[in-house]
């Protein structure tokens, strides 16, 4: 007797030993809003095993102490948002949940299945939580791990075990979240910038993390960017000047809905937009 | 190595408050078991993605879209549908509201818009045209009827700004 294509765990350890005896093509399942449209992009899904996550409870758990922020990988978007919206230094996070997709898919949506999706490049998780400098905490049956996620992002299409958290310094910078889909919302963004930010007394920038998804295949931090920001007054011109002239560095998806080129054409702007939103005088102060 | 067949499953389910019983492949789209299976055609299945909105149900009272919820994942939830608003309920109160304001064109998005605005209406806050806009991002309406359907939900909606009490 074979092992059920279709299983639920109840622990991490059953999932693993589950996906384990299904073989190697065995998927885990989370929010299946990607998966449930896998005919639609054409793949060939229909006798893939599938292991069921959403009865493990240490995986909907959100938890912020001793300076450390840890969200479960079957937390939600919308239940992230709400969440990360009561937190200020996390306004960036809170608004790439609560602005993704549209209210009915942001229910049901996971944070593990955002970052687990490889080809999925607009999302909008992966750049607010590379500000942020997390990490993925991954379960094998080895025991657990964590990777910083721009390393699991890179080699995730063969990373081992299940995503069960993903973990980040309690920030102490703001952070901001711009996007542009086209139109104005519930679409995929064309381009995502992710921003934090620690301000000198004198107005200049003192640190920026800047993250960019939508553009290259893989969301990824702005280096560039962040080194030319440094010491700089973040005047809009400015920002739109410098932003400009560290595009080189990207190698931008084309197709037929979005040119390559405007992909980057657009990232000065998403980023006066997100200096503006951090230095908004609405904004909620953030304490070091 | 070959992975086993797809093996039907016995879901037990629990719609509109009774029990229904669905047997097939669990990643089955809980729209196409309403409609196909159960008779349930109030819910309608149009992009089959998540954009639409037309086949929003509510589960365990949050309104999704039944076309990305595999049935495999919906042992012990409460599952509602358009014909299980009964006459008492805020999704109830919304049906009427776009009754009365003469809402309905051809009718293709409303049990998806009655299923999505029915949550918001039972928190009992204060609404605004922009929240009841921000809630309906999912939710398309091809006779773009959109002005009157924010008319109608503002009509029973609590008011944000309260006019002054009356005293008796």
């Amino acid at each position: 007797m074979h092992a059920p294509p279709f299983a639920i765990a109840h622990t991490v350890e059953e999932a693993l030993s589950q996906l384990a005896a299904l073989g190697p093509q065995a998927r885990p399942l989370a929010g299946a809003t990607w998966t449930m449209r896998a005919p639609l992009r054409g793949e060939q899904t229909a006798d893939r095993p599938l292991v069921a996550l959403g009865g493990i409870a240490e995986l909907h758990q959100i938890s912020r102490d001793a300076g450390q922020i840890a969200l479960g990988a079957l937390v939600t978007h919308d239940a992230l948002a709400s969440w990360a919206a009561e937190i200020p230094a996390l306004a960036g996070l809170a608004s790439a949940a609560g602005k993704s997709a549209n209210p009915g898919v942001r229910r049901l949506a996971t944070l593990g299945g955002n970052l687990a999706t490889q080809d999925f490049a607009a999302a909008d998780l992966p750049p607010a939580l590379l500000v942020l400098e997390a990490e993925v905490e991954l379960a094998t049956e080895a025991g657990r791990s964590r990777l910083p996620l721009a390393d699991y992002l890179a080699t995730r299409a063969s990373a081992p075990g299940l995503i069960t958290r993903v973990v980040c310094p309690d920030p102490t910078m703001r952070t901001a979240h711009a996007r542009l889909p086209m139109r104005v919302a519930g679409d995929y963004p064309c381009a995502i910038l992710s921003l934090a930010a620690r301000m000198a007394p004198d107005g200049t920038v003192a640190e920026a993390r800047v993250a960019v998804g939508a553009v290259d295949p893989v969301a990824r931090r702005w280096s560039a960017l962040e080194q030319a920001l440094t010491g700089q007054r973040p005047d809009p011109e400015l920002l739109r000047r410098l932003a400009s002239e560290a595009t080189g560095t990207f190698t931008p998806r084309d197709g037929p809905d979005v040119p390559a080129a405007y992909r980057l054409q657009v990232l000065p702007a998403l980023l006066t937009r997100a200096f503006a939103a951090l230095l908004s005088p609405a904004a909620p102060e953030v304490s070091a | 190595m070959t992975p086993p067949p797809v093996t039907p499953i016995l879901h037990t389910l629990s719609i509109n408050g009774e029990p229904r019983v669905f047997v097939g492949d669990p990643m089955t789209p809980l729209s196409t078991v309403l409609r196909d299976h159960l008779g349930l055609t109030g819910t309608k299945e149009v992009c089959g993605e998540g954009f639409c909105g037309a086949c929003t149900v509510q589960i365990d009272g949050a309104a999704v879209p039944a076309c990305l919820r595999p049935v495999g994942l919906l042992e012990g939830a409460e599952i509602t549908t358009i014909e299980g608003v009964g006459e008492d309920s805020a999704a109830a109160r919304v049906q009427a509201a776009f009754l009365d304001h003469d809402v309905v064109q051809c009718g293709m998005c409303f049990p998806g818009m009655v299923m999505c605005l029915g949550p918001l209406l039972s928190r009992n806050a204060p609404l605004s045209r922009d929240d009841i806009k921000a809630a309906l991002t999912g939710n398309a309406c091809r006779c773009t009827g959109y002005e009157r359907l924010i008319d109608a939900l503002m009509s029973i909606a609590p008011s944000a700004t309260p006019g002054p009490e009356v005293s008796a």
